[in-house]
């Protein structure tokens, strides 16, 4: 990798401070797990590494879980560098947000949970091919197109209309967070903001651009989740079951009253640039009881605008399953798919 | 001297033993090529072809010779020009613009040159400070559009006027006579990509200079003395007259992938030279894809005719793969139809050759695939004909050969119809075949997911060779040294030689010491084809005998006693006329100050070859997602007489582990439009983990009277097929290829409905 200079600020205002406002020359450090990679295939080449791994402000390192008593709208609060592991074995998350911790259970194997942080999470890059070849020069290193459109598309997105770049999101995580409603704390040369995650991410095109809104000096601090009680689950498919991405993923959240599903969120992963709102689907779902047929139903919706590549189209049928498993487990109902 | 044969009675030969550097292993204490480290040592890397296809139009390396740390830059070219020797200089001594200007590169990954620096991450910057020209080539990288454009020109080396050659042909008897007459006539398509060895050490080695005349290699090598040999071979070529001694103790792996010291051999003992310093060189896992040997891929469109009782008539397959750059070809005609005796066969083959790197020999060439396009036929034909697979294979076994069973009855021509025969009753019944088999897509069920039970047949050959050499040191504390210049790939081989010397010495053979993995200690062949164990096991039977015959001689005397009245037994000597018995130790004590050394060669009649095999396959298929899970694998093996029980079934475990990585998870993916290998990695160049792996049960199916056979090839052959097969049971559609992804099981369910 390209040399750089190491930074390990103490606070989140200094890292801040170090970071530059533009994209290439500073970087993040937390998990390691994906910048490291990046800077050995020298797709990330930053002068300056900047680490958070020491930084103790409890709200960045953190999970903060309120009492929750009746007639409060209370919010949990994770910090940025909570490592994945730690929301997958969090008791009282699995039993508020089993759609977030079943998914952090499944990031890919123990080594990466235990170094992967919630925040490297939301901010990593995408996976694709090209994009990770140095040798490749693709819309995102500068180059005048996007070889996974017509090339080896066997893992890219299916929801493609109006994207130049068809990587898909990678995080399996923000399709639950964005479910449960979750935004973002992020800090920056002039002080906190907060972004609701369905609008942290964004479609890259260029260079200059990342997965998410983030200025390039900013940090994300740490994601807020409210409590509605809302009944959540995410379901992957995935062919392998060590260590793999999935192949396309859903979440789900709903309020279960009367037994009708209220208030649904279904969000996809793996199949679009970024997580994928699949609106058609929602609107199945709003007001009914969830009956198998129905999850079908909704299913069926959910792959409304896919226009899949050359060797994808399978992940049409994937959704549909993913989709329909997800409001299945969040209804309650017995998996038989069990195994 | 008597005629030398396996005792009758075996302690130890048979049962299971601990593998003596497990240990080691476990805690990290066994140290590998990549472990070693020497004084002064750089480190250098390789830099290849970005491109499928070009030519090398300017070389510069004035800025990666000034770069920190670098201390020398040597070019393939170079490497290869001999030219130079008629003016007494190698060839690294002649400017590039002699050596490598004009030369042409073949795919992504090609060698162009290695830099030594003091650092990896140093000789990784000056890499990048090489300055070249290209000029873009035209390539073809995918089968189907080279078979296309089969008239050419050709983009791969050679004169051949296109990139598809012809691999062959074979008719018996009258096909299509047979085709006509057929009760049942079934085709169709099946076929396996290319895959990559994977080796857990990736290929390299560590070359030092002692002197000018002498060269050592810690090296990850299958062929010991053959590495040493060849790089004794390459310098001479040069005009550098040298021994090459090569150091292997612990190996990760090889698979048929490293029999010598390669291109990236003869680089790091040319940057040693140059540099007067040792120099470390090992591929990164992207270039170990690209580069270091690869498996063909075999597609065949197979015709299977016969009679509605399962008796198979006719075999026909028109197939073509690729060994990329190579010429080996991954369908061999001559081996098919796999196992079976079919009167009526039509075969041929075309050879795709590609842009890409070249295939090399792995687990079993030519098997794997060739098991895989006759077992899926045989199931289609077995379900067309509404039959049990298992009674389709039962019948079409070939016959014991009755001039065979005359002549040699330890044969396998002799015994091949009792073997299969007995192999499959016994994986029946472990794989209680006839409870769990169900007509196709008839099974039970789960909710969304359907079971499949699928079986595969198997055979490999496994011969001893000669030129093994192993010598047995008996010390006067009663110490013994064994030494066999061989390699352990992480077979068990180093344990077998402790085996065989235990038991003929009535010793334990964690008291023995062995040396191996050093070229200078005799002569051993390569570890291809199975060989190792039929070859160094007889030869340290016999060294171990030549051994206790010159102990008894020497000692005999100086007791009083006369060396034909003396018995080895367990830890104990008995003279025969006395009835006096000594312990090993006292024994050998009587040596004072003298040892006792003991040589063997391999000789026939300890070891044998040819082999079967059956595995059987449980399945369960998510119908919805097409995800596969592998519930069970039985896999019965023969290998004639095994000498540990432990280590042939870890060898079983993990030829199956390997064969189900071809049928779930192995593809190299080559992009057609950058000719770049886009999954050189291990993130979407996918092996299965831990969640992945079924039960495995391992049956071995033990002969001692055949002699031993090697085992580390055969049972990775058929387990693809057998998955595939349990695939189809499971949901009355045939998935044509591996491997068995999503998207292929549900293109397969989707192309049904």
């Amino acid at each position: 990798m390209k040399n750089f200079t190491y930074y390990r600020p103490l606070s989140l205002e200094a890292a801040v401070a170090l970071l530059d406002n533009r994209w290439g020359t500073t970087e993040l450090l937390a998990g390691g797990t994906d910048l490291l990679d990046l800077q050995k295939e020298y797709i990330a080449q930053p002068d300056k590494v900047v680490s958070l791994t020491f930084i103790q402000d409890p709200v960045f390192t953190r999970i903060e879980v309120p009492q929750i008593l009746p007639g409060t709208k209370p919010t949990v609060s994770i910090g940025a560098a909570v490592k994945i592991a730690d929301i997958a074995e969090h008791a009282e998350l699995k039993n508020l947000f089993p759609a977030l911790t079943d998914a952090a259970a499944q990031v890919g194997g123990p080594q990466i949970r235990n170094m992967g942080t919630l925040g490297g999470n939301l901010c990593q890059r995408n996976r694709c091919w090209y994009f990770r070849d140095e040798h490749v020069l693709c819309l995102l290193k500068g180059g005048r197109r996007c070889f996974a459109s017509d090339g080896e598309n066997r893992y890219h997105a299916i929801f493609t209309k109006g994207h130049p770049c068809v990587i898909v999101h990678p995080s399996t995580l923000a399709p639950a967070l964005i479910a449960l409603g979750a935004s973002v704390e992020v800090v920056g040369p002039s002080g906190k903001r907060t972004i609701e995650l369905n609008k942290f991410f964004q479609a890259p095109t260029k260079p200059d651009q990342r997965e998410h809104v983030l200025a390039p000096n900013e940090i994300v601090v740490r994601v807020l989740i409210p409590v509605e009680g809302l009944r959540n689950a995410s379901y992957e498919v995935r062919h392998k079951q060590s260590y793999d991405w999935p192949l396309a993923q859903a979440a789900v959240a709903f309020r279960l009253s009367g037994g009708k599903a209220t208030n649904v969120r279904i969000v996809l992963g793996h199949v679009a640039p970024i997580p994928h709102v699949a609106t058609e689907a929602q609107k199945v779902v709003e007001g009914q009881t969830i009956t198998r047929e129905l999850a079908e139903q909704a299913g069926e919706a959910a792959t409304v605008g896919a226009a899949p590549l050359s060797q994808n189209a399978y992940k049409v049928h994937l959704v549909k399953v993913a989709v329909k498993r997800a409001l299945l487990l969040a209804s309650g109902a017995q998996p038989d798919w069990a195994i | 001297m008597a005629e030398i044969k396996w005792p009758e009675k075996r302690r130890l030969i048979g049962t299971k033993v601990p593998r003596l550097d497990g240990p080691d292993k476990a805690t990290g204490r066994a140290r590998y090529s990549q472990d070693i480290n020497r004084p002064g040592m750089l480190h250098a890397l390789i830099l290849r072809s970005p491109y499928a296809h070009c030519r090398i139009k300017s070389l510069d390396l004035s800025q990666a010779q000034k770069a920190p740390g670098v201390r020398a830059i040597v070019t393939v070219g170079q490497v290869n020009y001999t030219a130079g020797r008629k003016e007494g200089k190698p060839g690294w001594e002649f400017p590039v613009s002699v050596t490598d200007v004009g030369r042409e590169l073949f795919y992504h990954g090609d060698e162009i040159l290695a830099i030594a620096a003091d650092t990896e991450e140093h000789a990784r910057d000056a890499l990048r400070l090489v300055k070249i020209e290209y000029e873009q080539l035209p390539f073809i990288v995918k089968e189907e559009t080279a078979l296309q454009k089969r008239l050419g020109p050709s983009t791969v080396p050679g004169k051949d006027a296109s990139n598809v050659l012809a691999g062959g042909s074979r008719t018996e008897g009258d096909p299509d006579g047979a085709k006509k007459a057929a009760e049942v006539l079934v085709k169709g398509t099946y076929g396996v990509p290319v895959i990559t060895h994977c080796c857990l050490e990736t290929h390299g080695l560590v070359a030092e200079w002692e002197s000018p005349k002498s060269l050592t290699i810690w090296c990850t090598t299958q062929a010991v003395p053959g590495t040493a040999g060849q790089l004794q071979g390459f310098l001479a070529g040069h005009g550098i007259t040298c021994s090459v001694r090569c150091i292997t103790h612990h190996m990760g792996g090889g698979y048929g992938s490293k029999f010598g010291p390669d291109i990236q051999g003869q680089l790091a003992a040319v940057l040693a030279l140059v540099a007067k310093a040792p120099v470390k060189l090992f591929l990164d896992r992207d270039e170990e894809h690209l580069a270091a040997g690869n498996r063909p891929s075999a597609t065949a469109t197979v015709t299977i005719g016969g009679s509605r009782n399962g008796t198979i008539s006719v075999f026909e397959a028109a197939s073509y793969g690729t060994p990329g750059v190579g010429r080996a070809a991954g369908v061999n005609i001559g081996i098919l139809p796999y196992v079976y005796e079919v009167r009526n066969v039509r075969i041929s083959t075309d050879i795709v050759r590609l842009n890409h790197g070249a295939a090399r020999a792995m687990r079993a060439p030519a098997h794997p695939q060739n098991c895989f396009i006759t077992e899926c036929a045989v199931d289609d034909f077995a379900n067309a004909a509404g039959l049990d697979p298992m009674e389709v294979r039962l019948k079409n076994l070939p016959q014991n050969d009755p001039a065979a069973v005359t002549k040699i009855p330890t044969s396998f021509p002799a015994l091949r119809n009792t073997i299969y025969t007995d192999e499959i009753r016994i994986a029946a019944e472990l794989s209680q075949w006839k409870k769990k088999w169900h007509p196709p897509g008839k099974g039970p069920t789960k909710g969304p997911w359907k079971h499949g039970i699928g079986m595969a047949l198997h055979t490999w050959g496994g011969a001893g060779r000669a030129d093994n050499d192993v010598f047995v040191t008996i010390s006067s504390d009663g110490s013994v040294l064994v030494q066999c210049s061989t390699q352990d790939l992480g077979t068990g081989e180093r344990t077998v030689l402790a085996i065989v010397v235990a038991e003929a010495l009535g010793l334990d053979p964690k008291d023995l010491t062995v040396v191996i993995g050093e070229s200078q200690i005799g002569r051993s062949t390569g570890s291809g084809g199975s060989t190792t164990a039929p070859g160094t096991a007889p030869a340290a039977l016999v060294a171990a005998i030549n051994a206790r015959d010159e102990l008894f001689r020497k000692v005999a005397p100086k007791l009083g006693l006369k060396p034909d009245d003396l018995v080895l037994e367990p830890n104990k000597i008995t003279d025969k006329a006395s009835g006096k018995t000594f312990t090993w130790r006292q024994f050998c004590a009587r040596l004072g100050v003298d040892t006792v050394r003991g040589q063997g060669n391999w000789i026939p009649g300890l070891s044998n070859l040819g082999v079967g095999g059956v595995q059987v396959a449980e399945v369960w298929v998510d119908t919805e997602t097409g995800v596969v899970r592998l519930d069970k694998i039985v896999a019965v093996q023969d290998c004639g007489m095994v000498i540990n029980k432990l280590a042939c079934e870890s060898q079983v475990a993990g030829g199956v582990i390997m064969g189900i990585n071809l049928a779930m998870f192995e593809e190299m993916i080559v992009d057609e439009q950058t000719g770049r290998m886009v999954n050189p990695d291990f993130e979407f160049y996918k092996l299965g983990g831990m969640l992945d792996m079924p039960e495995i049960i391992v049956h071995m199916h033990d002969m001692p009277e055949r002699g031993v056979i090697g085992i580390g090839e055969p049972p990775t052959i058929s387990t693809a097929a057998a998955i595939g097969n349990a695939i189809c049971n499971a949901l009355g559609v045939r998935v044509p290829r591996t491997p068995f992804s999503p998207d292929r099981v549900l293109a397969a369910l989707h192309a049904r409905k």
